[in-house]
């Protein structure tokens, strides 16, 4: 894993939404099988997709991940019956939104993985690092992050280095 | 030459039209206040410079004779029922003016039992078109002062009313601004879409006029007031402002009714209801919805169907 | 003889100002909107449009960090903002309501506790007002006791002439300095007439009056009359000269972050909402009487002064109509009759 890192210029930062009842499994079906799936992914558990409210997609951007992936189980499989279906609608607006907005929508990935899928799993997730390390790293949210109002901005070199220090 | 014709045209809807309906709605007001059939009127009256109405809610008879109708009549009303004025519908049943894209608001609230349909009486208006944000309204309503939205309104005539008032004259054919514009943004690609949008939302001051003003916007505890945890960020930067109008387009879509309130009321003229307009075309495309006039039971992004389009999940 | 300037000169001058160095902050076309901002070169400058925003955001910006924070091996550092490092501003094509608003805030900010941020940007900042020959219906700056020509505030001061030029008047020394500096691009003249200044549309308000309404009044049926209708979003506050709330906010991570000061308003139902949940100005007219006895009564009580300059910024930008010159105009009235 170590030397294989260090091939790479940029390790993109996945972030993966996913739920426990089917990707979450489905992902630790992967880790007991001894696959093996790029370690830029880090997952976060949730009960259901329809749990998963679109401003985590656009907060994890923010906060500096260069590709989002949401997972959960397959329509019909949902453990609360709708979640999934309820997700699927709002994940598709949202979608809409955010590339009315400009973001380039290959960074965000969406997924049913089951529980049973562990190497869909790791397909999806190989798949998504990969596109995303040859996009490259998110600008646009992090260049958004150190930019003021004209009347708040102060470019000393102190402030520059406290912000650059900020990640 | 073309343009100042339909200028004229446009400017010629003016005095007899809104009198009318201004006499309309004197008379069922003052009737529905003497017989008591509602404790309250919700309308517009005349504000003190020339062009302005301002929301008022009459309560007896002599103030219902003071009610207007005019293109400055600019206000969704229905916000009344749901925020400030919450408390008026609990002592009885409230009367309220609506134009076509008012009663969208108006049918949405229902819709998602906030407001209940045998608790207000509604006075739809036969709206010929009202003024934009900034306009100048010292010459009538006319090609230029005309806000954008009425440009390529569907609703002129309401529906489902409890009394409809005012009859619509001839209405000249405009070019759809905000259609072109949503058209132009459209065909940019994705980077220059970003940057028009940074622009626009950099200017944000976090006034949340666009909240304040918007009926749907009724959560007693909005997401981005938290502070613990923080959805996102308060402080009135490009990073939070660009998350919030994000965030509050998100939570309208499926909901708005498109009374472009939120792009009226934005002291920096950031056109938002370009963001709205585009979700709603969306969830048509995808999900056949429509705001209409009529209560839906259901939002777009409330119910779902089996086999909904998924052709984005892999 | 006056001591004139050219508008070329005047734009000369902005060029002049922004190559030494110095932050030149004017009205500026951005988009639909004209706003406040840095000028890059003097034919930025925009002289024929009231900026949507106030100036005061030049001493009391939008949004500003305070101090950042990093935890490093458990030991938590803080850094101040270094304050020296605010650069020399020149303030300039200002109409008397923006002008003058940074005088009235002077007093809150050196009061029981010296806000530097604003302080040290006001040592720093030199304002060349203007005469106002734009005005509309929303302005009152006379009701207030100012006038489109007032001078309270500016440090030099304009006045357009006839013919496109402006006479210049120093009002303090450091706008003899601004002139003294460029003194090729001012010449000594005879001044032609002045542009017609601005009309206003309400009468004088007797504002000691009208304080001696508010303070018998501050339970009144007026209040739920006039601002029952109010929203409750910030535009009033957040576009006036005068409005100076604001809160503070860390952002960021316990570990890693930024304290900052942005805007906050009175008109929010949040602005006084206690940790208990308990808020005693629970309705929304409870909150604009906030906003008018603030204004009118609790400035002039502490400090001798009307936080108000009659911009009509509030009146124009109010979603709903709210038009503050007529409620003065009200309680000028009731204050009258006693």
């Amino acid at each position: 894993m170590h030397a294989e890192k260090l091939q790479h210029d940029f390790e993109p930062k996945i972030v993966a939404f996913v739920c426990t009842w089917c990707t979450y499994a489905g992902a630790d079906l992967a880790g007991t099988s001894r696959m093996q799936y790029p370690a830029n992914v880090r997952v976060l558990k949730f009960p259901c997709t329809g749990r998963i409210d679109p401003v985590f997609i656009l907060r994890a951007f923010q906060k500096g991940a260069d590709g989002v992936l949401v997972s959960g189980c397959h329509p019909g499989d949902c453990h609360y019956m709708a979640g999934n279906f309820h997700a699927r609608r709002r994940f598709a607006a949202f979608r809409a939104l955010l590339g009315f907005v400009g973001v380039d929508l290959e960074r965000l990935q969406f997924s049913w993985v089951s529980a049973a899928e562990g190497g869909k799993w790791v397909e999806v997730v190989t798949e998504l690092t990969e596109k995303v390390r040859a996009m490259g790293p998110m600008k646009e949210f992090k260049a958004l992050e150190d930019e003021e109002q004209w009347s708040g901005a102060l470019n000393t070199p102190e402030l520059r280095e406290a912000f650059e220090s900020i990640t | 030459m073309n343009a100042k014709a339909e200028k004229i045209r446009v400017a010629s809807i003016d005095p007899s039209y809104y009198q009318a309906v201004t006499d309309a709605i004197r008379t069922e007001a003052v009737k529905l206040l003497s017989e008591e059939a509602v404790v309250a009127v919700v309308g517009y009256l005349p504000g003190r410079r020339i062009g302005t109405a301002v929301p008022g809610l009459v309560t007896t008879p002599e103030q219902a004779q003071q009610l207007i109708f005019s293109p400055a009549c600019v206000n969704n009303l229905s916000l009344y029922l749901t925020k400030a004025k919450k408390g008026v519908l609990k002592k009885g049943k409230v009367a309220i003016i609506a134009k076509g894209c008012d009663l969208r608001a108006l049918a949405g609230l229902m819709g998602e039992s906030q407001v209940k349909k045998e608790d207000i009486y509604t006075i739809g208006i036969a709206c010929a078109g009202v003024f934009g944000a900034n306009s100048d309204r010292k010459g009538g309503l006319t090609e230029a002062s005309i806000a954008r939205k009425c440009r390529e309104c569907t609703v002129h005539q309401p529906e489902g009313v409890d009394l409809l008032v005012g009859t619509l004259p001839e209405l000249p054919q405009l070019t759809a601004l905000e259609a072109q514009e949503l058209a132009r943004l459209e065909a940019l690609t994705p980077e220059e879409r970003w940057a028009y949008w940074k622009e626009q939302f950099s200017k944000c001051i976090r006034c949340l006029a666009c909240r304040q003003v918007c009926p749907f916007c009724y959560c007693e505890q909005c997401l981005c007031d938290k502070n613990r945890p923080q959805a996102l960020e308060s402080s009135p930067r490009p990073a939070g402002n660009t998350a919030w109008h994000i965030v509050r387009a998100m939570h309208l879509a499926g909901r708005c009714g498109g009374c472009a309130e939120c792009e009226r009321v934005c002291p920096m003229d950031i056109p938002l209801n370009l963001l709205n307009r585009r979700m709603a075309m969306e969830l048509k495309e995808l999900y056949d919805y429509e705001a209409s006039m009529v209560p839906q039971e259901k939002g777009p992004l409330t119910r779902y169907q089996e086999d909904d389009d998924q052709s984005f999940i892999k | 003889m006056s001591l004139l300037i050219t508008e070329t000169n005047l734009r000369s001058l902005v060029d002049a100002l922004v190559k030494g160095a110095t932050l030149v902050v004017g009205p500026k076309h951005s988009g639909s909107v004209v706003l406040y901002q840095p000028l890059a070169a003097g034919s930025d400058l925009t002289l024929d449009e009231l900026p949507r925003r106030s100036a005061k955001e030049l001493y009391f910006p939008v949004c500003e960090d305070i101090l950042t924070f990093k935890r490093e091996n458990g030991k938590l550092e803080v850094r101040d903002i270094d304050r020296s490092r605010f650069p020399e501003t020149v303030l300039i094509g200002a109409p008397p309501c923006d002008a003058g608003s940074p005088s009235i805030l002077d007093a809150v900010f050196s009061w029981d506790y010296n806000d530097e941020f604003f302080l040290e940007r006001r040592r720093k900042s030199t304002i060349v007002g203007i005469a106002c020959t734009k005005g509309d219906d929303a302005c009152f700056c006379t009701a207030v006791g100012l006038a489109p020509d007032a001078k309270a505030g500016s440090d030099l001061f304009l006045t357009p002439l006839l013919g496109g030029s402006f006479r210049c008047e120093p009002v303090t020394e450091k706008g003899q300095a601004l002139i003294d500096k460029h003194a090729g691009l001012f010449s000594e003249g005879a001044a032609g007439e002045p542009v017609a200044f601005a009309d206003q549309s309400t009468g004088k308000l007797d504002l000691p009056k009208i304080k001696e309404w508010l303070n018998g009044h501050f339970e009144d049926p007026l209040w739920e009359s006039i601002a029952d209708i109010c929203v409750g979003c910030a535009a009033c506050a957040f576009i006036c000269p005068a409005c100076h709330c604001f809160d503070i906010n860390d952002e960021g991570n316990p570990d890693n972050g930024t304290r900052r000061k942005h805007w906050d308003a009175c008109g929010f139902s949040k602005f006084t909402n206690h940790a208990s949940g308990h808020n005693p100005r629970d309705i929304q007219n409870k909150r604009y009487r906030n906003r008018i006895m603030h204004k009118f009564k609790y400035y002039d009580d502490k400090f001798g002064k009307t936080l108000c300059t009659g911009c009509g910024r509030c009146i124009r930008a109010c979603p709903v109509g709210i038009d503050i010159a007529e409620i003065l105009d009200t309680i000028n009235k009731k204050a009258q009759q006693g």
